[in-house]
């Protein structure tokens, strides 16, 4: 494998080797600290444009699974990793990690001290750029910092066209905002006949399919990006139809409903966290994946009650309505990857819809 | 049941002496809980009988109780001191099978005593696989049953729903069977007739198999609201067939992708809650690699070699949070040591490096054991590999395994093919060799999984470390070939064998070419925060976290993987060596690699390596550390040579046995001095008890304090001993040896001296209430206070009588039950009484007694 470096913004620069593409590429420096998961972690959208570095410092292990796309064309920017095996163990056989990047023009670096840039950007003022470059001259340097980061992700990414996912049960509506697939196999599981809809459109659009229920998907960036639109859409459609929002989904949701967001000063990845779910005090683990909070001091308590909360950094996990049935998690209830035990949230979903026919 | 705030009195059951199956990691997890328990306040009793335990150093004389670890004991110990609680789950199976019996006697409710870690009707479940199957169907979890069948038409009627491959085993066979794997009717019919022949009662057990599965555990605690964290997924490298003790095991898992493991996360949790567990679980499971689907397998609610690996490869404090939730705190507020991060108890570990463990067997010191890897566990220790990649991992700890001097792995290559192919199918002990050489014969990685039922990962992880050897091989001292092998686990020893020059020569090339090792803290949360946790271990990286723990620092080499011989003796004097470092005012560092040791636990020492504790990675910590003195275990003496040649204040501690003086081939009276400058102090005069018929002093495995002569005879001998100690140029733990002068002569002459064994030491220790590690380390560090040792007043004719007798694996290695040597010695009980005969009864084992009982002097 070539030798390659891994170049930041601070003019640090780390020689590994290249696997995957061979394409320079350049984006924003992530951290993820989940045990396993690469695949779904990689193919996750709100990754787009972003360089991550895995705290799990064996990669590639086993292999590229049928099961464990989280999107069909991931368009994250790069794989930083400690050790990668070239190891296929899906049904045929056939599709390794190294091969699944080369197919996707996705480089990646092995080779690398994770844990060193791990505890390094935590330090750091994000967002941290960098590049995965074949020689770090001062020419790749200028290329980085004249790299601009966009804010466009949700429109890369998300579905332009309307899709249905039939079956037989309730009729859901999911706003597409670079939606991961476990979202949909959990609605799979609940029989749920699901129509996914662009991020643009409008309440109308919504209404016009009738739905028993609407899921404000996760996706990429900053909620701040997406415009008014999306919120008046989210305000109406709430009074209406039971509302599950996850991810950028809940971000959206609580700022619909006149709460702030506050950017993380290090963005958090990873699924240690004890989570409290205040009703019942219980603790859960779910895998996160946030550079905002919502800012608890701006929730108009009048409507909207924390159902969770995070209780290492102390950030609102959950937001419920008080008036209408709409509830949304930061974190992510589909478990891919990630601990399974917030699931239930979709039968919460589900029961909510039941109770607006009742 | 009490309300666990008002606990004041809380009884431990000890663990009894290591065997195999434990060894010291219940101890270990014993001593940290005591630590929590005192510091609330709460008078802690415990009974155990085992002399190495350092949890008995930690307790009042008056709260100890030394006797065999029996429900009778037990119940003794309840009725007289009336705990209002019961630990339970220290004390191995053991201890879970004597609360069962109370709990089923009713001496549990009559006393009214309350059971920490799970309720009674879980304890009750605990290895009864009946009652233990029920519940988990109870909640859908699958469960592997056993059907009992008394004819081959009603195996037929059952075989749709069990499903080939499937297990027939005879039920109370008369002979020690296997079970039976048929893979198809016909192969069922054949084994069901010859089944019912070996069954006494004419009956077989189908149950669909397993074997091949991958074998999977869980480790997680659990506290009284139901809070939930998984620790560690360990996964054990070799398939379902080969018991998880024998196997090398591999954390966290590496083959699972994410759905395999968070179901197996979500099983365990279920378990957990349904069970009512407070405090840990480990649990194993058979999962299917082609389908994902798994059973249950075993579910075990208490301390276990599980959980100390798990402990060890995280950094999270298993013990000390238990020991919190034992008293009814929740996770959220466990309070935990200042080096933790607060909040740690409750962040769900995630590791950023690969664990591997290998077992250690006793083949050599016990050749006539079948020495086949299979549902027995055989192994009796166990040495751990830390790295960033799994090559890294798993050659540290292959290197550490083999017991190499000089860090060479020793070579199979003499195997034929056929042999080679037979091992593959029924592996031995050396099983890793094995594997590696058929990689090297050009088998490929998929030949190999297929024969092997290992997954394929681990072969082409073998295989790039057979690569990097060949590139070692090709390009003699080369820098770049260098670099590759320390990056990938290679020991300076090992290359310096294949350039064929010497580990200094290595070492200059890469200090010139600044090849210098990365030490990345242990720690649970893989680099989210500022963990100030004390273990370490190397790797070739850009940053090194471990910075010099300054002035006064003292670094203790440990003895790695556990042996047979006087191991978990070596193990109590190195954690009681370290205690004595530390109080006279030293930073102590710890090198070691077995993850079950005592002294391994952050509460002994200031700093813990997990490296090989091979030459180039002692050196490679001492750059770093620059210890004021540096103490290598006496029998590493390829070590200690070379570690003498450099400018290091080095002490041999553990005591070398080997003096040069030629030892006698038996004896019968064993003297014990403590011996500094003209000082000489007597410890002790013991019978030397040989059991069987072989008399020679390798045999002399029980001991008794005082010798059974009269009293004039003892201080004679006394005088004797001092006079040929100061013949000989011997300090610190001496044992003069007697014997009589002719077979039918009373009259007993000196026939040698020797450093005390490790185990005698801990003997005299426990029998005079001095703690005699201490004196040899002051001794060495130069600490030692004559007066101190002035004061020392021992009475040789006490009216006690002390038996200790040694504990040995031939049982469970399935072998002829025997007078064992002292190489042999897996662990030892130790008994107080007013008389011999009380004594006696104090021991725990009545085969050994009759032995002793029988002997003659």
């Amino acid at each position: 494998m070539a030798k390659r470096y891994l170049i930041l913004e601070d003019g640090s620069a780390y020689a590994g080797e290249g696997f995957g593409a061979g394409a320079t590429t350049s984006g924003e420096v992530i951290t993820n600290l989940s045990l396993l998961g690469y695949q779904e972690i990689i193919t996750n959208q709100i990754y787009h444009n972003q360089i991550l570095i895995f705290s799990q410092p064996a990669i590639g292990n086993v292999g590229i699974n049928h099961d464990s796309y989280e999107s069909i064309l991931p368009t994250a920017k790069g794989m930083v990793v400690r050790d990668v095996t070239n190891i296929s163990t899906n049904r045929l056989s056939r599709l390794s990690l190294d091969e699944f990047l080369q197919q996707h023009n996705i480089p990646g670096i092995s080779g690398i001290d994770t844990r060193h840039l791990i505890r390094k950007l935590r330090h750091m003022d994000g967002p941290v750029k960098g590049s995965i470059v074949d020689v770090a001259d001062a020419h790749a340097f200028d290329q980085l910092n004249a790299t601009v980061l966009t804010n466009r992700q949700v429109d890369q990414v998300a579905t332009p066209k309307p899709y249905p996912n039939p079956d037989t049960g309730k009729n859901v509506v999911v706003i597409d905002f670079g939606l991961k697939h476990g979202i949909l196999r959990q609605l799979s599981e609940r029989r749920c006949n699901v129509t996914v809809l662009p991020w643009t459109a409008s309440a109308q659009d919504v209404l016009n399919l009738d739905p028993d229920g609407v899921l404000l998907s996760t996706g990429p960036g900053s909620p701040l990006d997406l415009g008014e639109g999306v919120l008046e859409m989210i305000r109406t459609i709430q009074a209406e139809i039971p509302l599950f929002a996850i991810g950028l989904g809940h971000e959206l949701f609580a700022l619909a409903n006149g709460a702030s967001l506050r950017p993380l000063p290090v963005e958090y990845h990873g699924s240690s966290h004890p989570i409290r779910r205040i009703i019942t005090n219980d603790i859960i683990y779910a895998a996160q994946g946030q550079g905002y909070a919502v800012d608890d001091k701006t929730i108009d308590r009048d409507r909207l009650i924390t159902t969770y909360v995070d209780l290492i950094n102390g950030t609102v996990q959950g937001l419920r309505h008080r008036d209408y049935p709409a509830f949304s998690v930061q974190f992510f209830t589909d478990g891919a990857p990630g601990p399974h035990e917030s699931r239930d949230l979709f039968d919460e979903f589900m029961e909510a819809m039941t109770a607006r026919e009742g | 049941m009490q309300n666990l705030n008002d606990l004041q009195k809380v009884l431990i059951i000890g663990s009894g002496p290591t065997e195999i199956g434990h060894e010291t990691e219940l101890d270990s997890a014993t001593v940290q809980i005591i630590t929590r328990l005192k510091k609330q306040g709460i008078r802690t009793s415990i009974i155990d009988n085992n002399p190495f335990s350092v949890a008995l150093e930690e307790i009042q004389p008056t709260n100890m109780y030394i006797q065999a670890v029996t429900t009778e004991n037990v119940r003794h110990i309840l009725e007289k001191d009336m705990p209002d609680a019961i630990i339970p789950t220290l004390g191995g199976l053991v201890g879970i099978r004597i609360v069962q019996e109370l709990i089923e006697n009713g001496d549990i409710r009559r006393l009214g005593i309350t059971l920490l870690g799970m309720p009674t009707t879980t304890m009750n479940q605990v290895n009864n696989p009946a009652a233990l199957n029920a519940t988990l169907k109870e909640i859908h979890e699958p469960v592997i049953e056993a059907k009992i069948v008394e004819t081959t038409d009603e195996a037929m009627g059952l075989v749709e729903n069990i499903g080939f491959p499937l297990i027939v085993k005879p039920v109370a066979p008369r002979l020690d069977t296997n079970r039976m794997i048929c893979e198809n009717v016909d192969e069922m019919i054949t084994a069901l007739n010859q089944g019912f022949q070996q069954s006494r009662f004419d009956q077989c057990t189908l149950e669909h198999s397993v074997v091949g599965f991958k074998e999977i555990e869980m480790v997680a605690v659990r506290d009284i609201a139901d809070t939930k964290i998984l620790i560690s997924g360990l996964e054990n490298v070799d398939p379902i067939g080969i018991h998880s003790g024998d196997s090398i095991l591999v954390a966290p898992t590496q083959t699972l992708n994410d759905r395999e493991y968070q179901n197996l996360r979500d099983a365990t949790f279920r378990i957990a809650t349904e069970l009512g567990v407070v405090g840990v679980l480990h649990l194993s499971f058979a999962l299917n690699p082609a389908d994902q689907r798994f059973y249950v397998t075993k579910v075990a609610p208490y301390f276990t070699r599980g959980v100390a690996l798990a402990a060890r490869t995280t950094g999270y404090p298993v013990a000390l949070v238990v020991g919190s939730l034992l008293l009814g705190q929740r996770l959220v507020d466990v309070k935990l040591p200042s080096r933790y991060v607060k909040q740690t108890a409750v962040i769900e570990p995630t590791v950023d490096h690969v664990s591997v463990r290998i077992p250690i067997w006793p083949f050599q010191e016990v050749p006539d054991a079948d020495q086949h890897l299979d549902t027995v566990m055989k192994a009796v220790g166990s040495t751990v590999g830390l790295g960033r990649s799994v090559e890294e991992a798993m050659l540290k700890a292959v290197r550490s395994s083999q017991f190499s001097p000089r860090d060479v792995l020793p070579s199979v290559s003499n195997l034929t093919d056929g042999e080679m192919i037979r091992q593959l199918i029924h592996p031995l002990a050396n099983r890793i060799l094995v594997l590696i050489e058929a990689l090297r014969r050009g088998y490929s990685p998929a030949e190999l999984s297929e024969l092997t039922k290992i997954d394929n990962f681990y072969f082409v992880k073998l295989q790039h470390l057979l690569e990097i050897e060949k590139q070692i091989q090709a390009n003699p001292m080369d820098v770049e070939t260098l670099r590759a092998g320390r990056y990938y686990g290679f020991g300076d020893g090992m290359i310096a064998r294949i350039w064929q020059t010497d580990t200094a020569a290595i070492r200059k090339l890469s200090a010139s070419a600044k090849i210098m090792p990365t030490y990345k803290m242990i720690e649970p949360t893989a680099g989210e925060f500022d963990e100030e946790t004390s273990g370490y271990y190397s790797t070739f990286e850009y940053e090194n976290e471990s910075q010099p723990l300054g002035d006064r620092t003292a670094l203790v080499l440990g003895r790695g993987g556990n042996q047979l011989g006087p191991n978990s003796a070596a193990e109590y004097f190195t954690t009681e060596m370290l205690k004595q470092l530390k109080r006279a005012g030293y930073h102590t560092i710890l090198m070691n690699t077995n993850p079950n040791a005592i002294a391994i636990a952050p509460e002994f020492s200031d700093k813990q390596y997990v490296d090989p504790i091979q030459l180039g990675d002692v050196l490679n910590v001492i750059h770093v550390e620059q210890p004021d003195i540096v103490i290598v275990p006496g029998n590493r003496h390829f070590l200690a040579r070379e570690l003498a040649k450099l400018p290091l204040n080095l002490h041999v501690l553990p005591p070398d046995q080997e003096t040069g003086e030629p030892l006698p081939e038996s004896a019968t009276i064993g003297v014990s001095l403590f011996v500094n400058d003209d000082q000489k102090v007597a410890i002790g005069v013991m019978d030397l008890i040989a059991p069987g018929m072989n008399k020679k002093l390798s045999q002399v495995t029980a001991f008794r304090m005082p010798a059974e002569l009269p009293k004039a005879k003892r201080l004679n001998l006394v005088e004797q001993a001092k006079q040929a100690v100061s013949e000989r140029q011997l300090t610190g733990m001496v044992q003069v040896l007697f014997a009589p002068k002719s077979a039918e002569s009373k009259q007993l002459e000196v026939v040698g001296v020797r450093p005390t064994r490790l185990t005698e030491m801990a003997f005299l220790s426990k029998v005079t209430g001095i703690n005699w590690v201490r004196m040899l380390t002051r001794q060495h560090i130069g600490t030692l206070d004559d007066a101190e040792l002035t004061a020392v007043n021992i009475d040789l004719n006490s009216q006690r009588v002390a038996l200790m007798n040694a504990a040995f694996p031939f049982r469970q290695l399935h072998v002829l039950n025997r007078p064992g040597s002292t190489d042999q010695e897996v662990g030892a009980t130790i008994a107080f009484g007013s008389s011999e005969a009380l004594t006696l009864t104090n021991l725990s084992d009545t085969a050994e007694l009759d032995q002793i009982i029988n002997r003659t002097i």
